[in-house]
């Protein structure tokens, strides 16, 4: 028993150390693996805002429409979620502002003066709000944080009794 | 123109950035509260992980706002370059592990769901078992109190009843549908003298007649009772009891006849004091008229009597006529005798009355009879009460009594036996049993034998006076006499074939203190 145990373990290292000389020891024929160009990361961002946002949504929605749940808490619940879908929302649009703008359209850039050079277009303007983006963000976690506290205190009631 | 300054937007970041991380952190900690009070709430579960999921998303961008406005402004812009794409790679990253979770969350409430609609099932069930437990268990100590009490009440009527079936001086009895005796008091057992275990007697077998045994069991079958039925019962000792019976049937509970139940009141001596009554009552009426009788034929004997004598004087002696004139002087006297003897019944013949010994009077009739008797093979057993009290009586009349006795205890024993004669003082009365061992006396004669003329003799043999005779003897000295057949012995009370005669006499005392009290 001991011995076929051994012998499957040596047949096991044997095949795996060949697929490792393959993959690393011949790199010009690995055509499975794809390059990412700069712009790759801002599309995946930006797809995750859309993919949180889309979720939050379903959260929203799916609160709202189960009898199971019926808490106070959940209605807090689900003004983190509209907040956090509008930051979702205005987070989106401020990266794609922000990609419309150039290098020029900022004055003393890195330093406490900086701004956004005139002329004043709607999409500078519109980047300057959606950079306030916390004003969405904040709110909703701290309906998030009463949310949990009433939940927190309905359950130890629950206890309690 | 003037530009838009940016630094109030870099300010809002910046403290936005803190307070998203504050907020977050806080909201993780009461994630992780309820997590910790209900460890099994799914809910709660996911909160947890998605605090997490929004902490880890807070801090990776709070962090990476406050260092990127840090850097920048500090003029370390190179830096900021080189660590804004890990920034941002992190925050892309926790952003879909926050929706991960989000979406996570749907399947995970499905099950939750389901898992709590059956322990809610459960739960319930489980409350309802409870419930359902203490009311079986209050329930249960109602019913022990309840058993307890009922136990107690059958208890007592159980006693109540058994006292009243054991103690009864009725025959209460308890039979099945073919008459055995299923259960009997004792009353009941010693009325009808069972000398076997009364399982082993058939209460119908007790009948003396069977035509009452058929009206009986008639009317329990048709009216389900009888009421107030009298019957002749013998006992399996031979012993004749008179029984008031009131029945009733019993039923199964598919209406089947099953057996009976019934209380007996044993009438036997008030039976016997009846029809004592009523002898007596016919007795005085017979005395009367034979006394009226006895009176009218005397006076006619008398004169007949004396023409005949007078006749006979006129005719010799050897002649036909004074012979015939001699058989009607005979049977004339006859006449006259039987006349004397309706006056002794009516109690209509002169008395003479004085203090006397009983026990001296029986010894001078067996002083003249005791040899006859012998001759005849009956022995006389004699059981005298050495002390026994005088009484007042006509000695001759009272000679006659214990004559007529002994010789109808010798006619009953053809082929011999004995003849006890027993004395002893009863209170304040004489009792005289002139008991023998004979044929004894049938039940349907027993009420005739003191009737005037009435006999079992053969024709000329005997008047059929004596009994009357001795009857009326006894009743004009006060005393009563009755008659046991067949008799029962009272000291081993078993019944004995023969027949007693019990004479009760008032002793001399009562009679003075009877006189003083009517003078």
């Amino acid at each position: 028993m001991i011995y076929e145990e051994s012998m499957k373990i040596y047949h096991f290292i044997h095949i795996l150390s060949v697929c490792l000389f393959i993959l690393f020891g011949l790199p010009e024929n690995s055509w499975a693996l794809q390059s990412h160009s700069a712009p790759e990361g801002i599309y995946v961002h930006q797809m995750a805002h859309l993919l949180f946002m889309g979720a939050l949504g379903y959260l929203y929605w799916h609160t709202r429409k189960s009898p199971a749940i019926k808490s106070k808490g959940w209605k807090y619940l689900q003004i983190f979620c509209f907040f956090l879908i509008a930051w979702n929302l205005i987070a989106f649009t401020g990266h794609q502002a922000f990609g419309q703008l150039t290098p020029a359209d900022f004055i003393d850039k890195s330093s406490w003066k900086e701004q956004l050079a005139p002329p004043i277009t709607w999409i500078k303007v519109l980047y300057y709000f959606t950079k306030m983006d916390h004003f969405l963000n904040v709110p909703g976690l701290f309906a998030l944080v009463i949310s949990l506290r009433t939940f927190y205190h309905e359950a130890l009631m629950e206890e309690n009794r | 123109m003037n530009g838009i300054p940016l630094l109030p937007a870099v300010t809002v970041e910046f403290v936005g950035s803190a307070l998203a991380i504050f907020f977050s952190f806080l909201a993780l900690r009461y994630a992780w509260s309820l997590v910790r009070l209900q460890p099994s709430n799914f809910i709660w579960g996911f909160l947890f992980y998605f605090c997490i999921a929004m902490a880890a998303f807070s801090l990776s961008r709070g962090v990476g706002h406050m260092v990127r406005i840090i850097l920048v402004y500090s003029d370390q812009s190179d830096l900021w370059k080189q660590l804004s794409p890990i920034s941002g790679g992190f925050n892309t990253m926790l952003m879909i592990s926050v929706a991960a979770v989000i979406i996570y969350y749907h399947k995970g409430l499905a099950a939750y769901k389901l898992i709590r609609k059956e322990a809610v099932k459960l739960f319930n069930a489980n409350t309802q078992l409870a419930s359902s437990a203490d009311q079986l268990k209050e329930l249960n100590i109602h019913l022990e109190e309840m058993v307890e009490i009922r136990t107690r009440n059958l208890s007592e009527s159980e006693k109540k009843f058994r006292n009243f079936f054991e103690n009864s001086k009725d025959i209460i009895y308890f039979c099945d549908k073919n008459g055995t005796i299923t259960n009997i008091n004792n009353s009941g057992i010693n009325l009808l003298g069972f000398d076997v275990p009364f399982q082993q007697v058939n209460f119908h077998d007790l009948f003396t007649d069977r035509k009452d045994l058929d009206a009986y069991l008639l009317s329990l079958r048709k009216n389900g009772f009888i009421s107030d039925f009298e019957i002749e019962c013998t006992g399996t000792n031979k012993a004749t009891k008179h029984i008031l019976l009131t029945a009733n049937a019993i039923y199964d509970k598919n209406g089947h006849f099953i057996g009976c139940e019934g209380i007996g009141k044993d009438m036997t001596r008030l039976r016997n004091m009846t029809e004592q009554l009523i002898n007596q009552e016919k007795m005085a009426s017979v005395g009367q008229m034979a006394a009226g009788v006895a009176h009218e034929i005397n006076t006619p004997l008398g004169i007949i009597l004396g023409y005949t004598q007078l006749m006979m004087d006129d005719f010799e002696e050897e002649s036909e006529a004074h012979s015939s004139l001699l058989v009607m002087e005979r049977q004339t006297k006859a006449c006259r005798r039987i006349v004397a003897d309706l006056l002794k019944f009516s109690r209509q013949a002169d008395s003479a009355k004085t203090s006397i010994d009983i026990n001296t009077i029986i010894g001078e009739v067996l002083a003249v009879t005791e040899h006859t008797l012998n001759i005849n093979q009956v022995d006389i057993i004699r059981n005298f009460c050495e002390e026994l009290p005088q009484v007042v009586g006509d000695a001759e009349k009272l000679h006659q009594v214990f004559i007529n006795l002994f010789n109808n205890a010798q006619f009953a024993m053809v082929n011999g036996g004995k003849i006890f004669i027993t004395t002893k003082q009863l209170g304040s009365e004489v009792l005289i049993t002139v008991q023998d061992t004979g044929t004894g006396i049938p039940n349907d004669i027993k009420n005739k034998i003191f009737d005037p003329f009435f006999t079992t003799k053969d024709v000329g043999k005997g008047t059929g006076l004596g009994l009357s005779v001795t009857y009326g003897i006894i009743k004009d000295h006060g005393g009563r006499i009755t008659v046991e057949s067949p008799v029962i012995d009272l000291n081993s009370t078993v019944t004995v074939q023969g027949t007693a005669f019990h004479i009760w006499l008032p002793t001399k005392a009562i009679l003075s203190d009877d006189d003083r009290e009517q003078h």
